[in-house]
């Protein structure tokens, strides 16, 4: 494949810009969840083109495994995130009966009930 | 060809995150985004990643987003004309904030990218049989030279599933443990 790093970044770099505009925009908490995962794969997207780039630069036969460790790593790290992201949504709704952002409000004025 | 598939993939990753953001109903959000991953793994796979590009199907595809819709239909907020689903908010500061946060973003990394001045690629690099990431490479280095942090996930992922246990299920152990008194604070918190 002959396509140039840059458009790897660019790539990446829109899908992270998508999911910061989505993370401000919804207010649902499982749609923001997602868009932390969008986030975390466009920061993958940037280690692969990274990698990738390394190792073209280096010649032929050459590997770069930093990249792959690394996107591996992360991924476990969006799996555990989701997780937890998604333990804490189904307390939430246990306590409020809603996912929706703006009921969340708690920790706002130290009215705690 | 293989560019052109790229751009594709590219594309359906673009537009799919998109619809991630923009679709009304959170079961099409967990949809869009399971086809933004898959059009990710194409880029993985046609930049000689086959390993990733497989996890990432296998894990985020098979795993992650089937406990997002898995959580979606447990909450039962599949339903968009129920009151809890939520559609991008109308008029209001935060939508603006939020869009305008995003192409700031967008600005810097693609103002980066644009003045990142890389290297040029040699023409006609093959790639290495195995791929850009051999398996047997892999491993050896993950078990060697990243001993630390693949012992430290193991200990995050045993963390997080004890975690995900108590929060999950603190409600009903407390039932099992005071049923009157829950009932009188759930009475209370209702009212």
């Amino acid at each position: 494949m002959s396509v140039p790093t840059e458009h790897l970044l660019i790539l990446s770099a829109i899908l992270f810009s998508i999911g910061v505009a989505g993370f401000f925009i919804r207010r649902n908490l499982i749609v923001v969840l997602m868009c932390i995962e969008l986030m975390l794969n466009a920061a993958n997207l940037a280690f692969v083109a990274g990698s990738r780039h390394n190792a073209f630069l280096a010649g032929q036969d050459q590997t770069d495994l930093e990249g792959p460790i690394m996107v591996t790593f992360v991924i476990v790290v969006a799996a555990v995130e989701a997780a937890v992201g998604l333990a804490l949504v189904i307390a939430l709704y246990r306590r409020k009966q809603s996912v929706d952002l703006r009921e969340l409000t708690e920790l706002e004025d130290g009215s705690h009930a | 060809m293989v560019d052109l598939i790229f751009y594709a993939a590219a594309t359906l990753s673009v537009l799919a995150a998109l619809g991630v953001v923009l679709a009304r109903n959170p079961v099409h959000s967990v949809l869009w985004l399971l086809a933004s991953f898959v059009g990710i793994a194409t880029t993985y796979l046609l930049s000689g990643f086959q390993f990733l590009a497989a996890i990432q199907v296998l894990v985020y595809g098979g795993a992650i987003m089937v406990l997002f819709l898995f959580v979606v239909m447990l909450l039962n907020l599949g339903d968009p004309d129920a009151e809890h689903d939520a559609p991008v908010m109308q008029g209001g500061l935060t939508p603006r904030l939020g869009i305008g946060i995003g192409c700031i973003v967008a600005a810097l990394t693609l103002l980066t990218v644009a003045n990142a001045n890389l290297a040029q690629l040699p023409e006609g690099v093959v790639l290495p049989i195995g791929g850009l990431d051999p398996l047997k490479q892999m491993a050896l280095a993950m078990f060697t030279q990243w001993t630390l942090a693949f012992e430290g996930a193991s200990v995050l992922l045993l963390a997080t599933a004890v975690g995900v246990l108590v929060l999950a299920k603190r409600e009903r152990a407390s039932v099992a443990v005071s049923p009157p008194q829950t009932l009188t604070a759930a009475k209370e918190e209702a009212a």
